[in-house]
């Protein structure tokens, strides 16, 4: 038995919750949270379809090297909003049998997948038992 | 390859995060969360508040910094009191590390352990 835990983009997730039914996984667990990757680059997903780049804490227009640089339009958010590089997200629990695990996660990176900074991750961690409150079943019945 | 539950105190969290910061860790996941632990809340008077607002951070590290991380964790979210400092006080939260065997990063569809080489099955 597997806990999966997927932090994904908030518009991705009917997307997500229709292709894991249609793989028979229909319980899940949605989660609000906010969050970060490893470079603070995630870009907003309003800005997925523009020209961007990542936000680096340094000013577009300043930099050491004299590239020219087209503004991006994640830096002219207000400083307010990208100050603490933490951009609301869904996490979604799974707790599905070990033989589900690898369709499951094949199925929420092609549903996730945008090619940019922000799309997500996924982990797998390992779980010992799981318990139905209705009516006591343990174990891997439980999930069914 | 861990993974970190830390439950602190709201108002210390952007200190610990900072703090996690300039050490290179810089991926986390934040959850606005309730919870009380063993002693049941606070009490005053009459009333008994046992759904204290905290927040809880999710980190996924390799093994190798999961120490530094907790101890970072551990330095910053403490109160500091001033009759027995270093002690701390009660609500400082707690720090839970479990493994984590696969960790995929969706934007490359890449494994992250096989880059890491963490074994994620030493038990």
């Amino acid at each position: 038995m597997k806990k999966i835990i997927a932090v994904i983009r908030n518009e991705k997730v009917e997307e997500t919750k229709s292709n894991l039914a249609k793989i028979g996984v229909t319980g899940a667990t949605f989660l609000h949270v906010t969050g970060k990757g490893m470079r603070d680059g995630m870009i907003p997903s309003q800005f997925l379809g523009s020209e961007h780049r990542p936000y680096t804490g340094r000013h577009p227009l300043k930099r050491r090297d004299d590239i020219p640089v087209s503004v991006d339009p994640v830096c002219l958010l207000a400083e307010k909003e990208r100050e603490p590089g933490f951009r609301p997200q869904r996490m979604l629990v799974i707790v599905a049998n070990n033989s589900d695990v690898r369709p499951i996660i094949a199925t929420l990176i092609a549903t996730n997948y945008t090619g940019h900074h922000g799309d997500g991750a996924i982990f797998v961690c390992p779980m010992i038992s799981a318990v139905r409150v209705r009516n006591g079943e343990q174990g891997d019945s439980a999930l069914v | 390859m861990k993974m970190i539950w830390a439950i602190i105190r709201p108002e210390y969290s952007q200190k610990v995060i900072d703090a996690l910061e300039k050490t290179g860790i810089s991926a986390m996941t934040r959850l606005n969360v309730t919870g009380h632990g063993t002693e049941m809340g606070i009490t005053a008077g009459m009333v008994n508040y046992s759904e204290i607002p905290k927040e809880m951070l999710m980190l996924v590290l390799p093994d190798i910094d999961v120490a530094r991380a907790v101890r970072i964790i551990s330095t910053m979210a403490k109160t500091w009191q001033k009759e027995n400092p270093g002690l701390g006080a009660i609500g400082d939260g707690k720090i839970f590390v479990t493994y984590v065997e696969d960790a995929y990063t969706i934007r490359t569809a890449e494994n992250r352990r096989e880059r890491t080489g963490s074994s994620g099955k030493n038990r």
